[in-house]
């Protein structure tokens, strides 16, 4: 039996063990790689940054805990550029699974870095099922769709929702969400309200955005846990997306060699039994 | 996470690490501690979800402002009664006969009006600005990159169309450009599938990243120092 027979019927375990061992290697010893910024990230750190002080933004958690290495460092980059320019943040999630407490950890969390105060500074509204009713019906009144936030308190007690009744006392909404409900911030609450919108996706959605950061519709876009690395590098505030950065690199250089073994061996193989005939 | 953490974290992280595990074990072969933790995040999820929606849709936006003043939301009444009819999609039960068809009317007004807004709203906000913003301007003197930029938009466009044009026969012109479609496709399928090969890692990296940090590093590690 040849190397590349052998190869060819390796137990697939021992390929998990490699590419275990392939990410676990660089976040024990993270490796120095460079990190170039993609235009789309500039384009969300730029759109933030030209926010007034003190404005007003809508920043969403629309994303299961399954996703949460690609999703919670962009809420978390977002929180940290947020509070430093003195913004009023409102969060709230479409998904019912994780969404109102991860919300809750990590805004909570971000915030008492800078000492920024529960319903003065920030809000959160929690989750409402019905995504479509929830978008639609912000634009009419948040109150309305969000009789209380997430722990129960009737919105009209919080100071900071006093003045903010529906989008138009909304500046910006930033989405951080791992399935398609970027579509819908898109299609109803930017292209109805006009409200301005960026967004951080996973990298399996992210392709399918590209084309609404080159038609304008969104100011920016970060595309999975590489986008995120960028945000934080941008922010100056690098995380866990860009602590795996290195792993993600090892990881995709050990795929591309597993994919051209595998042709490599099977075009040999196939050589081999056909006598050398195509 | 340097700070001394509580008897409570210590639990959540030991926790979190075994069901990790012993999900990740599955990947050896099949096996029961795989399953107990399959089985654990199906109900916890199921009761989580039953909660949620009882405590923030049918508590707070319907049960607490009838309560409140039922005077003047008596019409929430209306959604809250197709809602019940839900139900009905649990009979016949003893002696309550197969009525499971009321649950449509329900149905039938939730996919009414979603419908409703998704047409117009994908229409206006996702459909037509892109296609607005396939209009691009194939001026040469725009300058090298733009033009072909926009030149490669334009062929993929028409090509990938003429693919999915199925009332003629594909051969001579019509053939070729269909065949060029083929390859836009192609090429966008392995865009695609680059980026979710790259979204699983981040995933394996997120997990592993928790176990070595956070399992081994602060929790397992605290217990020898």
């Amino acid at each position: 039996m040849s190397i590349w027979q052998k190869l060819a019927s390796l137990d697939r375990r021992w390929i998990y063990s490699l590419m275990a061992l392939t990410v676990i290697i660089p976040l024990v010893f993270p490796p120095k790689l460079p990190i170039q910024i993609t235009v789309e990230a500039q384009k969300l750190f730029d759109a933030v940054n030209a926010l007034p002080d003190s404005s007003t933004v809508m920043l969403t958690f629309d994303y299961y805990a399954s996703a949460l290495p690609e999703t919670e460092p962009a809420s978390r980059g977002a929180l940290h550029q947020l509070f430093r320019k003195n913004c009023k943040i409102v969060t709230m999630t479409t998904i019912p699974l994780g969404g109102p407490s991860i919300a809750e950890r990590v805004t909570r969390d971000v915030a008492k870095e800078y000492g920024k105060e529960y319903g003065v500074d920030f809000v959160n509204l929690g989750y409402k099922a019905n995504y479509v009713a929830v978008l639609q019906g912000m634009g009419s009144s948040i109150e309305m769709i969000y009789p209380t936030d997430n722990m129960g308190t009737p919105v009209a007690d919080l100071p900071l929702m006093r003045n903010i009744k529906n989008y138009a006392d909304i500046d910006f909404i930033f989405v951080v969400a791992d399935n398609a409900i970027v579509d819908y911030w898109v299609s109803i609450v930017n292209a109805q309200y006009g409200k301005p919108i960026v967004a951080s996706v996973t990298a399996v959605s992210a392709p399918k955005y590209y084309p609404l950061v080159a038609s304008g519709q969104m100011l920016g876009l970060l595309g999975g846990m590489r986008g995120v690395a960028e945000y934080e590098m941008l922010i100056k505030t690098p995380g866990t997306a860009t602590r795996g950065m290195g792993a993600q690199s090892l990881a995709h250089f050990m795929l591309i060699a597993m994919v051209l073994l595998g042709n490599i061996g099977f075009l040999l193989t196939r050589r081999a039994s056909t006598g050398g005939r195509p | 996470m340097t700070e001394t953490l509580s008897l409570w974290q210590h639990v959540e992280i030991w926790l979190t690490a075994f069901v990790t595990i012993a999900l990740f074990s599955f990947l050896y072969k099949d096996n029961p501690v795989y399953k107990f933790a399959e089985h654990i995040f199906a109900g916890l999820s199921a009761g989580y979800y039953v909660g949620l929606i009882a405590q923030s849709v049918v508590w707070s936006m319907l049960i607490d402002p009838l309560a409140a003043s039922f005077t003047d939301n008596w019409l929430l009444l209306i959604p809250g009664g197709l809602g019940f009819l839900m139900f009905s999609r649990l009979t016949p039960i003893g002696p309550i006969p197969d009525v499971s068809w009321i649950s449509r009317w329900g149905l039938a007004l939730v996919v009414g009006v979603t419908a409703g807004i998704f047409i117009i709203s994908q229409l206006h906000g996702l459909v037509m600005p892109q296609v607005r913003d396939t209009f691009v301007s194939l001026d040469p003197s725009q300058g090298t990159l733009k033009f072909m930029t926009a030149l490669m938009s334009f062929v993929g466009v028409i090509a990938t169309l003429v693919y999915f044009y199925f009332s003629a026969e594909r051969r001579g012109a019509l053939g070729g450009i269909a065949k060029m479609g083929i390859w836009f496709i192609m090429i966008a399928f392995g865009a695609q599938f680059g980026y979710t090969v790259m979204g699983r890692v981040s995933l394996l990296i997120g997990r592993l990243y928790f176990l070595i940090h956070d399992w081994l590093g602060a929790s397992v590690g605290s217990l020898f120092r």
